[in-house]
């Protein structure tokens, strides 16, 4: 398991094996999702990772702009046959993830455990 | 029954680091008028999505442009009317069954099926957003 770079929105990133596990934190909306898209995108470009599991649990919000950070990192991971996991979807971010029907096209799991299995 | 609380009336500018604290301002607003928890979440979506969509579309990106956001509470009814002195384009509210994975118009998608109404008055300097719900 290696660190890799954080900031204040995304406040842990690690490697492990072949997955990249980071942590997002705090309202993502379009003021802050173009940071966090830069940084998702840097760790998967220079990663290269097969998998990408994100702990949205200190995410209490998310509007479109951040529902299409998370479709541009699946897309990125789609192109080398990666998965994208998220976890610990909180209400209001499942709420908008199945409003735009992406529920069923990400892989949820409940622990980061079952993501790394997956 | 729950008093209307005073009408809100913010002035603000398309920059995005606004739409925090609108969006908080109506949730505010909105549990005030009775609305539950998740029906406060989905109305702060709403107001979220039409003001990003004023600075993307209206105002082409500019952050120093007007905004006016207004919200009122009569009867059963919450109406929020979003002002801005952009383009004037009327977005299309007509379902989208395209692919989930193709960029844009989920904000409009959250519009049309969260709230009761949704009417895009064009002005002849703008364009008039109203957006209602009821309790």
């Amino acid at each position: 398991m290696s660190e890799l770079p954080t900031s204040e929105l995304m406040p842990t990133a690690r490697r492990v094996g072949d997955a990249i596990v980071i942590s997002v934190r705090g309202e993502i909306d379009m003021h802050n999702s173009p940071q966090l898209r830069s940084e998702v995108l840097y760790l998967l470009n220079t990663g290269k990772p097969r998998k990408l599991i994100v702990d949205l649990a200190q995410v209490a919000y998310m509007d479109s702009s951040a529902v299409a950070v998370l479709v541009e990192s699946l897309k990125t991971m789609h192109r080398t046959g990666g998965k994208v996991c998220l976890l610990n979807l909180q209400p209001r971010v499942k709420g908008i993830l199945e409003i735009s029907r992406l529920n069923a096209v990400f892989s949820i799991c409940k622990d980061e455990q079952e993501a790394l299995a997956k | 029954m729950t008093a209307s609380p005073k009408p809100l009336r913010l002035r603000i500018t398309s920059d995005p680091a606004n739409l925090a604290p609108v969006r908080h301002e109506v949730e505010i607003f909105a549990a005030a008028c009775g609305f539950k928890p998740n029906a406060v979440g989905e109305i702060g979506l709403c107001v979220n999505e039409a003001m990003a969509n004023i600075t993307r579309h209206a105002y082409g990106g500019a952050v120093d442009r007007p905004v006016h956001v207004d919200a009122e509470f009569a009867g059963d009814r919450l109406r929020v009317t979003l002002r801005d002195w952009g383009c004037g384009r009327c977005p299309s509210l007509e379902p989208n069954p395209k692919d989930p994975l193709e960029p844009g118009g989920l904000g409009l998608v959250c519009l049309r099926k969260l709230m009761d109404r949704v009417a895009f008055d064009p002005q002849p300097d703008g364009m008039l957003l109203t957006m209602e719900r009821r309790v």
